[in-house]
């Protein structure tokens, strides 16, 4: 295909998105179909981009000097590309439904599709420069969404969301400094494009940047201790926390420290250092601490956000691990727990949509009212949990059997924290779980009367979802193939 | 092979989201025909089918595969014969509980999970059944929906998913040291390569041990059972205790005997710690039963106990004690099964739960009172009930297996273990049958159950008989396993 | 072509006369003079520039009779003159957008005095720029001065007279500095002309006589015009004098007079004191730290501020903080990097200024942030120009912020020591900054019921193509910037 179609993706929604509150629309519906057939088109184009993939790249600016905007695809980006574009007109379904309850439509679905373009944006772009643009504009567009309501806790959310993310793309910058400064070019090239030359002479200089630049980008990751915005921003509505939040905005945030590690730094030259052991502590922690918050949570999504800070460490735990098979385990782990999590927390939408309840003690007995949505919510606990035969299953296999075959100390006890995160996972997931199906014996059904299940724009999503996490988790050889050949550069 | 385990499961599972049966008959027909269909299938998978079969693959290393060696079989045909059994007893059982169809659908779905968990040919097929072990049937320990039953379920799900993870943590190290995850005889670990790494190695395995160790309710993660058994249903708990600690069992042997390879175990701290935790565990466990005044949990400390005789067998590693705990292993099934089914009658005819309440019980249901006394002398271990062999082969292992402090004070442990076993079950048959002078028995009066109930139970005391006065063929077998592995 | 090299000089004149003509003239009429004036000396300044460029070279014009080492004369380089062009723009860009305000801040009887100080700082400011003789660079700093006051104190409220006072007395201060350091540099030299001093700088130099005498002028050249330019922690007069002025008076003294300071000691630096000499002295670390500071410190007042206009005032002292930093780090790359800046910000405070008072007037002339709420749907063209503005100033891509951001780290990395504190502190202002203001952004996009009227964009075209300008002024800026950055180092080139 011609490489043009690498701007025209990230172009069509973005121009798409400005047209929604341009236009005087009739009806809603009329809006709907428009919006999910721009969504639609969009996912078509790139998913065509991805089996016909233009070998040239995409320049769209210069700069300055070296420094271009521009748009390639490669495999790492394929990867996070195929993975939006699955996810996003099955979000826009389900929030043309959950939308219905809230305000100020136009607004929220024109920043709702220019984040898709912009996502697209991050993962399309084919040096550090035009990765930091959009990952700039990306902390901008997802702001309104984050807004939305408008209340106070909600404007005090998207405030510290804000600040963390400028403040952390400010330390990232650092680090896209001294790639320009020091690299033999800005693009991304696997095994990094650092001067081998220069970086010998400042070696701890350069780990030190490294970490900074971690950090800056493992804020959109929620890593420690930087995490406590993604809590917070729960207050957006549903669809947003539930593909921004777990997959889109944080996973960008991910998707960034996977291209610096490898793509810019070079693991070859950070493995084995003080940085990755320092970085690799951290994680750790942050596995271990985001899943002890979320059973000590007892609003909904705001557990289901815990747990997601604690799945982002495991992908970033992957990453550090800095061998190829430790980026099989993160990406892995970053296509499934897209899955598994927006379908969490698709379920607590449906849930909050369907009876505006949001804590978890109010949940008991559900699930005989709702029995579709907590079915589906049980797998996707369950996938969560890692239980074999579910997709959860997979990625963690992968992630600790890299870590076991890294011959890293420190990775023995990432190996640790993992399963004792998958403990505190059980007990906070199988929490609702059990409280849902099993009331107290003298529970009394009637004060549940109205609740019911969603209709089919709520359900089609959630049921998309659950199959795929069944059908991941059983057969994932050509996934896991995929990621091999994209760790080791040769798709 | 296959059909066994999935027929199960998706019958469970299509009750479940099945309407409400029209007629209480409908329900016990069609459970009882999905039961007799699967063991009629699991019968012929045991004794039909040699070679392995592949379901999938989860990823390109890690196949489902099923494949029965002599372990497999015998754990599987100790289930099969405890689960449809007691699956009749419940029959009568399950009038006096709520949602009956919910209990019988995990009913049948833990059977295939079960026989899966045997059937198993390599560690990840047995590890997805494990996990999938605890999840079916944590609803049977939810059933009653009391609070101390949701709290007990959580605790089990709790302690179970901990033994779980500490046992992946060694999955994960074995499937990096090992030539292959297929149970082999004798070990897969490649010791060359495992050289260096063999102090942490053998910390992995400790871990590993513990893990699956959770499930047979080895001290110090041990406390979950006691909580959980008796609040299920009668039949549910007698199938937890007999049962499903027995998935445990089957783990560790196969870690310890078909992966990691007792060469490499025998006399290191984890041999020793691992006997001196089993030690533990079986005094502790027959001195808490000894002090329960609740029948049911009386009889899950008692399990406690147990189940850790049988992790001493294999703890020795010696093949007459490993033969003696193969065998304990269907023993102590029978009979577990038959004391919570005897509790389970006398709650469902009488309410009676503590052990005083029961007095003079014997006026009025001698048969199970008989059968309750039959199934305990073999679980004290006076010949020619089946305890007896199985705990004179463990004590004959642990006395020949040359290991210093352990070959003596373990036979030692296990008597005394056997004095308090005797202490604590025989008093409800002497105070049933002899409840003094003057006492009124009436209340007791026609209190004997239906022949549904009385023909498991009396299948139960015989087979704990048959075993007793005839295990060689087992014991027999065991050893030329055992020559296998050692 | 030869005529063009009249053109500096002419436009210098065409100011300061327009000024002379304007007295006599009614405020209408010295409005249309000055808007006729800036547009030439800006189109002036355009021919000048495309002369310069073409050409690579610098030229000298000499006033008067007297050659060298007499006289006064005149040098431009494609440097000064995009300078000047570029002032003129921003001169006539905030005049238009400040000009419905104007009429409301002051009394019409005054409105040609109004013009004829702005008139005058023009000249001035042109005089700055243009100069290559000492003296005359003092004269106009004066002018410069008293021209600015003017325009401080031309609302006559009480707090802009205070302002003006203070200002006043700071920039004396500031003046009288720079006059010693003057009076000793000839002294020591004999010479007023910048290019003869440098001879005489680079003998004594390399005698290493009067080492501590010229480390002495040095400082005070630096603190004199560090004052006036509002460096940190000189920048007390600063707050006061841009938030009670009218808003076009502002908008020029933040984004025109502090700059035309500045561009005076770039200026000094190369052709007076020569750059390999100011970076030996350690007056650049002092510059270095002073301006790391005025970072921080000018940031975090302006989070402390409920006012806007005091907001803005303060996050200019963080971005004069900017500039001496790129000085500090001492690199011909850190200088192109704070030249950079001088335009960057310009163009963006004005910008925030003008679009400021977009938002105060339709929230009844209140600066507080809490009847400010909403005021982005009041006024939509000043809701996005105060929001593109301000993405700018955090340094989000697309903008001339960005663009700085980008060479100031450049800059830094080249210098060992000072590399990880520029950094850091970068990477800090940058959240600072974003603290400030993306706070002030979702205040303003905060729907509340309202008392106040909103404004459409119809009814206030000039001003809405104004702001439309200014954007546009910021994303050349930052989406093309490799072409100015070649001029900005030619130019620098040539200078030395």
């Amino acid at each position: 295909m011609n490489a043009i179609c690498l701007f025209l993706v990230v172009l069509i929604p973005c121009a798409g998105g400005i047209l929604v509150p341009l236009v005087p629309w009739k009806k809603r519906s009329h809006m709907m179909v428009y919006l999910e057939g721009v969504v639609i088109l969009n996912s078509i184009l790139v998913w065509t981009l991805l089996f016909h993939r233009p070998d040239e790249i995409f320049s769209l600016v210069d700069f300055t000097g070296n420094l271009t905007i521009a748009f390639q695809l490669d495999g790492l980006g394929t990867v996070f590309a195929g993975l939006v574009s699955f996810l996003w007109p099955l979000a826009t379904l389900y929030a043309f439904e959950y939308m219905t309850k809230e305000r100020h439509e136009k607004m929220f679905f024109m920043f709702y599709t220019i984040t898709y373009g912009v996502t697209l944006g991050i993962s399309l772009a084919e040096n550090f420069l035009t990765m930091y643009c959009f990952y700039e504009l990306l902390t901008l567009v997802t702001l309104p969404l984050v807004m939305h309501t408008m209340t106070r806790e909600a404007i005090l959310a998207s405030r510290k969301y804000l600040y963390y993310s400028i403040g952390g793309a400010a330390f990232a910058f650092i680090g896209m400094i001294f790639v320009i400064t020091y690299g033999d070019s800005i693009s991304f090239v696997l095994g990094g494009v650092m001067n081998a030359a220069k970086l010998a002479d400042g070696k701890n200089l350069f780990l030190l940047i490294y970490v900074f630049s971690f950090f800056g980008f493992g804020v959109k990751a929620a890593v420690c201790p930087f995490n406590s915005w993604l809590p917070q921003a729960g207050v957006a509505p549903t669809p947003v926390t539930a593909l921004l939040h777990a997959v889109a905005v944080v996973k960008s945030g991910a998707f960034a420290i996977m291209r610096l590690t490898f793509y810019c730094f070079g693991a070859e030259f950070l493995r084995g250092t003080w940085a990755q052991y320092l970085l690799m502590a951290v994680v750790m922690f942050t596995i271990v601490y985001g899943c002890s918050m979320a059973v000590k949570e007892t609003h909904l999504k705001r557990r289901l956000a815990y747990s997601t800070i604690s799945n982002l460490s495991y992908i970033l735990f992957g990453v550090l691990i800095m061998t190829p098979l430790g980026l099989v385990g993160a990406l892995s782990h970053m296509v499934f727990h897209a899955f598994m999590k927006i379908c969490s927390f698709f379920c607590a939408g449906a849930i909050m949509h369907q009876s505006e309840r949001h804590y978890i003690h109010q949940l008991d007995g559900f699930a005989r009212k709702m029995p579709k949505v907590f079915a589906i919510f049980t797998v996707s606990a369950f996938a969560l949990i890692g239980v074999p035969g579910l997709c959860g299953f997979i990625s963690k296999w992968n992630l600790a059997t890299a870590a076991v075959g890294s011959g890293n100390i420190l990775s023995y006890f990432g190996v640790a924290a993992l399963l004792l995160s998958a403990l505190l996972t059980a007990i906070y997931m199988l929490g609702i779980v059990v409280r849902a199906y099993f009331p107290a014996a003298d529970f009394d059904y009637e004060t549940i009367a109205d609740v019911k299940d969603p209709n089919w724009k709520m359900l089609l999503p959630l049921f998309v979802f659950a199959v795929a996490i069944v059908g991941f988790g059983l057969c994932s050889e050509p996934f896991t193939n995929l990621f091999l050949a994209v760790a080791h550069g040769s798709f | 092979m296959l059909l066994p385990v999935t027929f199960p499961i998706l019958a469970g599972m299509v009750l479940l989201l099945k309407k409400e049966f029209q007629k209480r008959s409908a329900l016990l027909f069609y459970v009882g025909g999905v039961l007799v269909f699967t063991a009629a299938a699991a019968l012929y998978a045991i004794f039909g089918i040699r070679e392995g079969v592949t379901l999938f693959h989860l990823t390109k290393t890690l196949p489902v595969y099923f494949k029965l060696d002599a372990v497999g079989r015998y754990f599987s045909l100790t289930l099969v014969v405890v689960w449809v059994l007691a699956g009749f007893f419940s029959f009568e059982y399950m009038k006096h509980e709520k949602n009956e169809k919910r209990f019988f659908g995990f009913y049948l779905i833990v059977f295939g999970v079960l026989l899966g968990l045997d059937f198993a040919g390599n560690l990840i097929t047995m590890y997805l059944f494990y996990e999938l072990m605890t999840l079916t049937s944590m609803p049977f320990v939810l059933h009653t929906q009391t609070k101390e039953s949701i709290m007990a379920g959580l605790r089990y799900l709790f302690f179970s998913f901990a033994g779980a993870y500490m046992a992946l943590f060694g999955i994960y190290f074995i499937s990096r040291y090992g030539t292959t995850l297929n149970f082999t005889q004798g070990g897969v670990i490649e010791l060359s390569v495992l050289q260096e790494h063999s102090g942490l190695f053998l910390v992995v395995t400790f871990f590993m041990l513990l893990g699956f160790g959770v499930k047979a309710g080895m001290f110090p993660l041990h406390a979950w059972l006691p909580t959980a058994h008796p609040v299920a249903p009668g039949p549910a708990s007698a199938v937890l205790s007999g049962i499903i600690v027995k998935g445990g069992v089957l783990a560790v042997i196969r870690v310890v005997y078909q992966l990691i390879g007792v060469s490499f175990l025998r006399g290191t701290w984890v041999q020793t710690a691992w006997i001196a935790l089993t030690l533990v565990t079986v005094f502790m466990g027959s001195m808490l039963a000894f002090g329960e005044p609740v029948l049911k949990k009386r009889l899950a400390y008692s399990t406690v106990s147990q189940l850790s005789y049988i992790l001493f067998g294999l703890a020795v590693m010696q093949p007459e004690a490993f033969s003696g705990a193969l065998l304990h292993v269907s023993a102590h099934a029978f009979i577990k099964v038959a004391l919570f089914l005897c509790a389970s009658a006398i709650i469902y005819r009488t309410g009676a739960t503590r052990v005083e309440e029961l007095r003079g019980i014997g006026k009025g249901m001698p048969v199970t009172l008989w059968c309750y006394t039959i199934v305990s002398l073999g679980l004290i271990g006076i010949p020619p009930a089946s305890g007896f062999a199985s705990k004179w082969h463990l004590a004959m292992g642990a006395l020949d297996s040359g290991i210093a402090v352990f070959s003596w004070l373990g036979p030692v442990v296990l008597l005394i273990s056997a004095l308090l076993t005797a202490g604590y079950l025989l008093p409800v048959t002497m105070q049933g049958f002899f409840p003094g002078e003057g006492f009124d028995a009436s209340r007791f009066e026609n209190k004997e159950p239906s022949y549904q109930m009385l023909v498991p139970l009396l299948v139960f005391a015989a087979l704990t008989i048959l075993i007793g006065l005839a295990p060689n063929p087992i014991t027999d077998a065991f050893l030329a396993f055992a020559a296998q592995v050692m | 072509m030869e005529i063009i090299r009249n053109f500096p000089c002419l436009s210098i004149l065409l100011a300061m006369f327009s000024a002379i003509i304007s007295s006599a003239l009614k405020g209408r009429w010295a409005r249309r003079l000055n808007t006729f004036v800036v547009t030439a000396v800006g189109i002036l300044s355009a021919c000048t520039l495309y002369f310069t460029h073409v050409t690579g070279k610098s030229y000298v014009y000499v006033m008067g009779h007297f050659p060298a080492p007499f006289g006064n004369e005149i040098r431009f380089g494609s440097l000064e003159a995009g300078m000047a062009l570029f002032f003129c723009v921003i001169m006539l860009l905030s005049l238009n957008g400040g000009r419905h305000k104007l009429r409301i801040d002051i009394d019409p009887a005054k409105e040609n005095l109004y013009y004829i100080m702005v008139d005058l700082l023009l000249s001035s400011l042109l005089a700055l720029v243009y100069t290559n003789d000492l003296f005359t660079a003092y004269v106009f700093v004066e002018i410069n001065t008293i021209a600015a006051c003017g325009l401080i104190m031309i609302m006559e409220s009480g707090r802009a007279i205070e302002a003006a006072t203070r200002y006043m007395i700071m920039s004396l201060l500031g003046s009288g500095l720079f006059l010693i350091g003057l009076c000793m540099l000839y002294d020591m030299t004999g010479h007023l002309l910048m290019s003869n001093i440098q001879q005489s700088v680079r003998e004594i130099a390399s005698s290493g006589t009067y080492m501590i005498p010229l480390l002495v002028t040095i400082a005070l050249i630096v603190v004199g015009l560090a004052i006036k330019s509002a460096l940190f922690p000189f920048h007390a007069w600063l707050p006061d004098a841009y938030g009670y002025s009218t808003v076009s008076s502002a908008a020029m003294l933040s984004s025109l007079v502090s700059k035309g300071y500045i561009f005076l000691l770039i200026k000094i630096i190369y052709r007076v004191i020569g750059f390999d000499i100011f970076v030996g002295s350690r007056i650049i670390n002092v510059l270095f730290v002073f301006g790391l500071a005025g970072m921080i410190m000018g940031s975090t007042s302006a989070i402390r501020e409920n006012d806007i206009r005091r907001m803005i005032s303060y996050s200019s002292v963080a971005q004069i903080g900017y500039i001496y930093m790129g000085f500090g780090l001492g690199t011909p790359v850190g200088m192109a990097a704070s030249v950079f800046h001088i335009l960057s910000h310009a163009a963006t405070k004005s910008l925030l200024f003008v679009s400021g008072v977009g938002l105060t007037d339709v929230s009844g002339d209140h600066k507080e942030f809490i009847e400010l709420t909403g005021a982005g749907y009041r006024n939509i063209c000043a809701g996005l120009a105060f929001t593109a503005g301000s993405l700018s100033m955090v340094g989000i891509p697309l903008f001339s912020g960005f663009i700085s951001k980008l060479l100031f780290s450049q800059a830094a990395v080249q210098s060992n020591l000072k590399m990880l504190p520029t950094l850091i502190v970068l990477a800090i202002s940058t959240v600072l900054n974003a603290i400030y203001f993306m706070k002030t952004v979702i205040r303003i996009y905060t729907p509340v019921e309202s008392k106040y009227e909103s404004v459409s964009v119809k009814k206030n075209s000039l001003y809405a193509f104004t702001l439309f300008c200014f954007i546009a002024l910021n994303v050349v800026l930052g989406m093309c910037s490799q072409p100015i950055t070649d001029w900005i180092t030619q130019g620098l080139s040539v200078f030395a």
